[in-house]
């Protein structure tokens, strides 16, 4: 026997330890080196085959915002309360956050079934997947962020310092959020394929549902106190609001709506966890 | 001293029968969901049936595994022999926690390296270099370890020149060695081999098998399916017998692969199913026996003249009157190859069944096929049988239920001694040269 007492890993039986899936959040911190590995692959596979590389990352909200500026400035509308020039950062955080959320969501539903010849072969945490595509979408989200600072300086608007710091926090919101969704979106779309063909639609409605392109301030004329709560309840919207507070100065959601996001945020993300967990006992039979 | 590494406590998996290729549509789930919900449930009857096959089947259930209880000491080198369908793939994913058992629970001590497919786990658009340390992250290595052995897997894999090679390049004989390198050099605790040995050549097949046994002496735990028995016996210093998903026997290797072969050529050239409870049945049919004969006599032999009509001889009762009876055999080789299959339709008889497509009265019947003498090749085959209402449709099947061995008695050798060309039959036809211009 070459292997000594105390080198002896101790014996682990498989199968679900808990009924909300906590365990798999140990075993990702376990195989973090995995995840890190999954991530650098797919940034790799990304840059190899893209020609333009990263300036494709600063392109793609950038064209984004310039495309809506240039659709209100023909219609002669202001999405926001304030002046075109003013609108270009508010627009440009809107198209950050909604990329991090329609990449991340976009890829990593498809991230179990594209890698299914590996899944069906070899055992690893299947979560890591659908979070190293989350990786690559806030490591374009942080890329992109970038871009705040020259069109601020173009624009002439004035990043509120004090509360900057902020966006930190809310960013990670954000991707909770949306690493809850994906455990939803992921472990689905193994199961039943309709889920990715209906993604893209449902993406597309979600950008205008969500105030990406306009801001909140506007709605609110439209939908009475009391319902605003309801509207912010999405906590892709709450976050975006949040982030323009913290960044430009704008109106901040209400609190109550702050607060049912934050509720449907931790629901989501348990309910993902658990959901994740179960599929992922008959994911190898389904996949 | 010997420490457990891998525990097996009653474990059973099964399988939706029909379902493994369809993917569900969420749309379909959630509309059926809500159907149940103003239906009264009727659960249907699950049909059971003596048959083994059928025995696995349950209320549109495959049971690939059942109560599996097998404990295994680390440094142990174990051989995992069956026919196929016997589980053995299935087995190996469950230890390699690919798949879930249904029932009953797995225990492994340490990290788990696998190997059930030819370059498992390689991103063919990455190059070889960034699928090693990929590779051997996803066998659970940390980065600097992967490092430290990078060198040895390299020179292991004999693939130095093509290191900067995207993966989709390479031949599956190189993507194998680097497969196997990966995970035999990343010191798994428990590495788990499933016939992926058969893709290299046979001089790396051999360094392999060294590596095995090298993992073993350094007290892993080594488990292996292979078809090569030899290498089988040569490496393993005990295996499993597996059959029709239940662990069966657990011995040396020596005495494994005797039975295993013993099973393979099972019988006198004759299965009888004496008591109701035992033999294959549907609701309509019961399988009472099946035999080979040949020799020009009617007594079943396993082994058979070349020279001499093969005749199969199927036996069943009707329990139901008025229940139409087609008989299908299936005849294949020793590799598993597919020879024929014949049926007694009209289409492949020399002259009509009289019975066939016929309301069969109750009572028992006897169907023959007869095989023509200088068909076969001096080889074993074995056959399967099916019955059903009509053909293409399977109330009873029976795999490979019988074999027999065909003997050459020189009937066919005048001229040419050698061993003859063409593995699989070795007909006699009609030749016939004339002349055209003089």
């Amino acid at each position: 026997m070459a292997k000594n007492d105390d080198t002896i890993p101790p014996m682990h039986f498989y199968g679900p330890t808990d009924a909300f899936g906590f365990g798999q959040l140990a075993e990702i911190w376990r195989t973090r080196e995995l995840l890190y590995s999954f991530f650098l692959r797919d940034l790799l596979i990304r840059y190899r085959q893209v020609v333009v590389g990263i300036l494709w990352v600063l392109l793609q909200p950038l064209m984004g915002m310039l495309i809506f500026m240039g659709l209100f400035f023909v219609l002669g509308t202001q999405a926001g309360n304030s002046t075109v020039a003013s609108y270009a950062p508010v627009i440009l955080t809107g198209m950050l956050c909604w990329q991090l959320v329609a990449s991340s969501f976009r890829d990593a539903t498809g991230s179990l079934v594209n890698y299914r010849h590996v899944v069906t072969k070899i055992y690893f945490p299947r979560l890591l997947l659908p979070l190293a595509s989350l990786m690559c979408a806030v490591f374009d989200f942080v890329i992109g962020s970038l871009l705040l600072l020259p069109v601020c300086g173009i624009t002439g608007t004035s990043i509120v310092w004090t509360t900057a710091w902020l966006a930190m926090p809310i960013a990670l919101w954000l991707i909770v959020f949306c690493a809850g969704c994906i455990a939803w979106l992921s472990a689905l779309n193994a199961h039943y394929r309709d889920v990715g063909y209906a993604l893209p639609f449902v993406l597309q409605l979600g950008m205008f549902v969500s105030p990406v392109v306009y801001d909140i301030e506007r709605l609110r004329a439209l939908l009475t106190d009391r319902w605003v709560w309801l509207y912010e309840a999405n906590p892709i919207a709450t976050c975006i609001g949040l982030l323009r507070w913290s960044l430009l100065g704008t109106a901040p959601p209400s609190a109550l709506g702050m607060a049912t996001a934050a509720i449907v945020t931790l629901l989501i993300c348990f309910s993902g966890l658990a959901w994740f967990q179960h599929a992922d006992q008959q994911l190898a039979d389904r996949i | 001293m010997s420490i457990e590494s891998i525990h097996l406590d009653k474990v059973s998996k099964r399988f939706r029968l029909g379902a493994a290729n369809e993917y569900g549509r969420l749309t379909e789930a959630i509309a059926s969901g809500v159907q149940s919900l103003f239906r009264t449930s009727s659960k249907p009857v699950p049909k059971r049936s003596q048959d083994s096959f059928a025995e696995r089947i349950e209320d549109g259930w495959f049971w690939a595994l059942r109560d599996i209880e097998l404990s295994i000491q680390s440094g142990d080198i174990v051989g995992i022999v069956g026919r196929n369908g016997a589980g053995k793939s299935t087995l190996l994913k469950i230890l390699a926690r690919i798949v879930t058992p249904t029932q009953g629970r797995v225990g492994v001590r340490g990290r788990v390296g696998s190997l059930l497919e030819v370059g498992t786990g390689f991103h063919p658009e990455l190059t070889g270099r960034e699928n090693v340390f990929l590779n051997g992250a996803i066998l659970g290595m940390p980065r600097s370890e992967i490092r430290k052995r990078f060198d040895e897997i390299v020179a292991f894999a004999e693939i130095e020149s093509f290191l900067e090679t995207p993966v989709k390049r390479y031949s599956s004989g190189m993507a194998v060695r680097l497969a196997f390198a990966v995970a035999a050099h990343l010191e798994p605790d428990v590495l788990i081999i499933d016939e992926v040995l058969s893709v290299g050549d046979q001089a790396f097949q051999r360094k392999c098998l060294g590596k095995a046994s090298q993992l073993g002496a350094q007290g892993r735990t080594v488990l292996v399916v292979s078809h090569n028995l030899a290498a089988v016996a040569n490496l393993c210093r005990r295996a499993v017998l597996l059959r029709d998903g239940r662990l069966i026997a657990d011995d040396v290797p020596e005495r494994i692969i005797e039975q295993y072969l013993a099973e393979m050529r099972s019988g006198d050239g004759q299965r009888q199913w004496d008591d109701d409870d035992s033999s294959p049945c549907s609701k309509e049919l019961r399988l009472r026996s099946i035999s080979v004969t040949g020799n020009g006599t009617d007594t079943p032999a396993s082994e058979v003249d070349i020279d001499q009509e093969i005749h199969v001889v199927v036996e069943y009762r009707v329990l139901i009157a008025e229940t139409p009876v087609s008989v299908q055999i299936h005849v294949k080789d020793e590799t598993g190859s597919f020879v024929f299959w014949s049926a007694n339709a009209p289409s492949m008889n020399l002259e009509p069944d009289p019975w066939f497509g016929k309301p069969h009265p109750i009572g028992t019947y006897r169907s023959e096929c007869c095989i023509p003498a200088n068909f076969l090749n001096d080889t074993r085959y074995f056959v399967s049988v099916f019955l059903g209402p009509e053909v293409g449709v399977v109330a009873i099947r029976k795999d490979s239920v019988l074999s027999f061995v065909v003997h050459d008695t020189g009937a066919m050798r005048q001229e040419y001694t050698g061993s003859w060309l063409g593995p699989v039959i070795r007909p006699r036809l009609h030749w016939c040269t004339r002349t055209v211009q003089p």
